[in-house]
């Protein structure tokens, strides 16, 4: 008997086709050549190619769907964002090439490692460190404060705490029983919610309440107590809105954008212009305004994708999100202990939840939330969250192929 | 974990529900930009339609009859010759400098080719012309010489006209006073509501022409009531009155005489819910989302006071309509029951081929209910307030208004006539005068003219 797998060229050369056509178009963009459009769409080639057959060839049980799904997403953000500043996606390069690192260190952890067992606790306290710092330290960007700067360079310490986040999640709920045992964790959850709606940081917080609840949910099985949970979040979302004028703010806005134009509004305003103005096939590379949509290479990158590329390809964006959730479910049902299939669920929920929270905000579907849409928007702090939980991913995938083989050869298959 | 098959069944739960948020997330999108796209990219805060007109050579807009009303020359942008024409026109064609949402915002798409298809763009790039080409031309549904009649009729009176054809939707005039003239808007020291187009966002107490959609309550309701009425009346506390004493009188005769204490009382006993349903089928409290104008919303409320639900029904109260959203109404009746939707754009580009649909109508009253209202509204004109609206040669329908409001505290009237006329000239209007008095005395002469204009 013989295993191997599809073939996976087509989607690589499809994507680079894509990748050195558009930077070609923005080669040509001005009337004049800009010679360093096409040298970072061959650089960008040369990465992903060497990237994926290196990684493919170290480790043989990666999950190539995802890791593809990831380039595609991250190929999309550095083409926008060059078009937008290419400064900036220089530097979302070399972030992506330095994250890269990290996520086969995770991979390479995560390959060996079972549960932190007593070091979680460490990981939650952390997390509350880092969520609580930003309240102290934090300088405030675009109305939230959630940024820390080291004179050096800033980092967002929301988006590590979401994977320790995830990380005693996977702990509590797949070594306890009793209802009474997981209190601290819903403690701890209860507790960096708090931190992220003081610090402003509503999207986060969403995101983790989302992902508690179906992690709780997925886990435990009991539905009466996820619907309390929701119940409690309904109630934390109603008295947050009394008690917050900045999020009371945002559910105005949500609500009617155009009568605030010139304030509160003006970013949805922008950014559904933008989506109207590029229609179902887009106003081509280039040909937007995306300067005048504030903080177009960060939260509102979708607008941008929406103006240039047309919502059909926007749609083809958030369907690569699905792919994520779809081959990140699998490799859960194949993990071999609880722990690592909920590690698996918790990122994929997350960064698909992330997603939606973010992209649903742009067209007006929910309250705008700042949050990053993953793999796409610039920022470092953002693009090296991502990479980490891909890393954790790939990283049940990889444990999970190596059991998978032992199994199969005991049964005298030729695996290749 | 005790139940691991358990755990797999609620992940596969979970992974329907992330299924089933991102078919919600893409569904929503697509709906959204198509149904709303045109209103969101055809605001005057649009920066791009700016960006567009430096570049490009802007299309034509012509009228129905193929008169040019705005075209370029080289980047300057020229209106009709006509000074009476412009003005007449100016909040239909609007301006290229974002100040009004005309013909020039609106379909900024066409006339500056924003719109232009693959093949376009690639003849551009393959011939390597820079940014800057020509926009298609447009022609609107607006008649430009009844449009400038009807702005010399209103004789500089602060108000609006709408007229429309109730059986296409197609708006034939739509003026509005006070006007601006579009070639020097941008250096013009203007009036303060100079740049209002108050057909389409003047909203105003519609006083007596509310009762159109009162009687049509009680005519679906099967309520004739018979009242006396005594020149005043008195209502959960609150005094309303007549004109004069009408005596006692049943539906038809209250409708043509227009009798406040009548329809007062009729409102109580038809009750709130049931007047509020019959103004929400009429499109009040509705959002309009009409790809060819910007129509602000009408309003209707109700209290649980009688009095106000007696005063919504004879249309004060808190009732506002804009004059558009009145000459549809009074389509809705002459097009038997269904409310067109209003259009301006008749074609696009020089081609001949028309861009142009019967929109969304909305069926609002049943064909029974629409040609007994019709009745009355034309005894309205032969026999009741309305008579000054009568023109011989053809049979006119009709009903008067005056509007009751307070400015600088003192208690002014708006003069309102809605109507229109017969099959073989399918034409509704209305016409409001701010401030001016009675209906019948000031509103209804110019509808007259007009009628007698569409009659040729």
């Amino acid at each position: 008997m013989k295993i191997s797998r599809r073939s996976t060229k087509a989607i690589l050369f499809l994507q680079q086709i894509f990748i050195l056509s558009a930077f070609g178009l923005l080669t040509i963009q001005n009337g004049n050549l800009d010679f360093m459009a096409i040298a970072m769409g061959v650089a960008l080639c040369v990465f992903n190619l060497l990237q994926y057959n290196i990684l493919k060839a170290a480790f043989r049980h990666m999950d190539r769907f995802v890791l593809l799904a990831a380039q595609f997403l991250w190929s999309v953000g550095i083409i926008v964002i060059y078009r937008i500043n290419p400064e900036y996606a220089f530097k979302q390069g070399i972030i992506l090439f330095g994250s890269t690192i990290v996520s086969v260190i995770v991979m390479l952890v995560i390959r060996k490692s079972h549960d932190f067992g007593k070091w979680n606790w460490l990981f939650m306290l952390l997390a509350i460190a880092l969520l609580g710092s930003t309240l102290i330290l934090s300088k405030t960007i675009g109305g939230a404060k959630n940024w820390i700067d080291l004179k050096i360079f800033s980092f967002q310490p929301s988006e590590f705490a979401k994977i320790l986040f995830i990380m005693g999640s996977a702990y509590f709920l797949s070594t306890r029983e009793k209802l009474f045992s997981f209190f601290p964790y819903i403690l701890f959850t209860g507790i960096c919610v708090i931190l992220l709606v003081a610090a402003k940081e509503l999207g986060t917080g969403l995101l983790l309440c989302g992902t508690f609840l179906i992690l709780f949910f997925a886990a435990t099985g009991r539905i009466f107590l996820t619907l309390i949970g929701v119940g409690v979040f309904g109630v934390g979302a109603y008295a947050s809105y009394h008690i917050f004028s900045h999020v009371r703010t945002r559910v105005e806005v949500w609500l009617d954008p155009w009568s605030s134009y010139n304030d509160q509004g003006y970013q949805i305003v922008q950014g559904l212009m933008a989506l109207a103005s590029g229609g179902l096939f887009g106003v081509g590379l280039g040909n937007g305004m995306p300067n005048v949509i504030p903080a177009s290479h960060t939260d509102y990158i979708f607008s941008v994708i929406g103006e240039e590329f047309g919502i059909l390809f926007a749609a083809v964006v958030i369907v690569f999100y699905l792919v994520f959730i779809v081959r990140g479910m699998l490799i859960a049902l194949n993990a071999e202990n609880i722990y690592d299939a909920l590690l698996v669920f918790g990122c994929t929920c997350m960064l698909s939840l992330q997603g939606f929270i973010i992209i649903g905000g742009v067209i007006k579907l929910i309250p705008l939330t700042g949050i990053t849409l993953p793999f796409i928007s610039y920022g470092g702090s953002s693009l090296l969250s991502s990479m980490i939980q891909l890393g954790i991913i790939e990283g049940v995938a990889i444990k999970n192929g190596k059991k998978e083989e032992k199994e199969l050869r005991m049964m005298g298959a030729d695996v290749l | 974990m005790k139940n691991q098959q358990r755990f797999r069944t609620n992940m596969r739960f979970s992974l329907g529900f992330f299924v089933l948020l991102f078919i919600v997330l893409i569904v929503y999108m697509g709906y959204s930009v198509i149904k709303n796209g045109t209103t969101w990219y055809a605001t005057p805060y649009n920066p791009r339609i700016a960006n567009a007109r430096k570049n490009i050579n802007g299309g034509t807009i012509y009228d129905r009859n193929g008169i040019a009303l705005a075209w370029s020359e080289g980047t300057t942008r020229k209106y009709h010759q006509t000074q009476s024409i412009r003005r007449a026109c100016s909040h239909v064609v609007g301006d290229i400098y974002g100040k009004t949402i005309g013909a020039e915002t609106t379909f900024a798409k066409y006339l500056y080719g924003l719109d232009s298809n693959i093949s376009v763009l690639l003849d551009q790039i393959l011939s390597g012309e820079e940014a800057g080409g020509q926009g298609q031309d447009i022609t609107l549904t607006i008649d430009a010489q009844l449009s400038d009649y009807i702005y010399k009729k209103m004789d500089g009176r602060r108000g609006s006209v709408v007229v429309l054809n109730y059986r296409t939707g197609e708006i034939l005039a739509s003026v509005s006073i006070l006007t601006f003239d579009p070639n020097t808007v941008n250096t013009d020291e203007l009036e303060e509501s100079a740049l209002v187009d108050r057909a389409t966002m003047g909203r105003y107490p519609p006083g007596s022409i509310m009762k159109i959609v009162t009687a049509s309550a009680a005519v679906d309701q099967g309520l004739d009531l018979t009242y006396t009425c005594t020149g005043s009346d008195t209502i959960g506390g609150q005094l309303v009155t007549c004109t004069k004493e009408h005596g006692t009188q049943n539906l038809e005769e209250a409708f043509v005489n227009s009798c406040n204490t009548y329809f007062a009382n009729l409102s109580v006993k038809l009750g709130g819910s049931t007047l509020k349903k019959q103004a929400e089928k009429f499109s009040f409290n509705r959002t309009f989302d009409y790809s060819d104008i910007t129509l602000y919303r009408s309003n209707f409320e109700i209290s649980s006071e009688l009095g106000d639900i007696a005063w919504a029904g004879i249309g004060q109260y808190n009732d506002l309509i804009t004059p558009m959203h009145a000459a549809l109404m009074a389509a809705t009746i002459a097009n038997n029951g269904v409310m067109p939707e209003p259009k301006l754009l008749k074609e696009v580009g020089g081609s001949g081929l028309s861009r142009w649909s019967n929109g969304k109508s909305v069926k609002v009253l049943s064909e029974k209910t629409a040609s007994i209202i019709k009745n009355m509204m034309g005894k309205v004109v032969q026999s009741g307030t309305g008579t000054s609206a009568g023109i011989s040669g053809a049979a006119v329908y009709g009903k008067t208004g005056t509007a009751e409001y307070m400015e600088d505290g003192e208690i002014k009237n708006h003069s309102w006539f809605v109507g229109f006329m017969n099959e073989e000239h399918p034409y509704a209007l209305a016409v409001l005068f701010e401030g001016a008095g009675y209906g019948s005395a000031y509103a209804a002469p110019v509808a007259a003219d007009i009628f007698e204009y569409l009659l040729g």
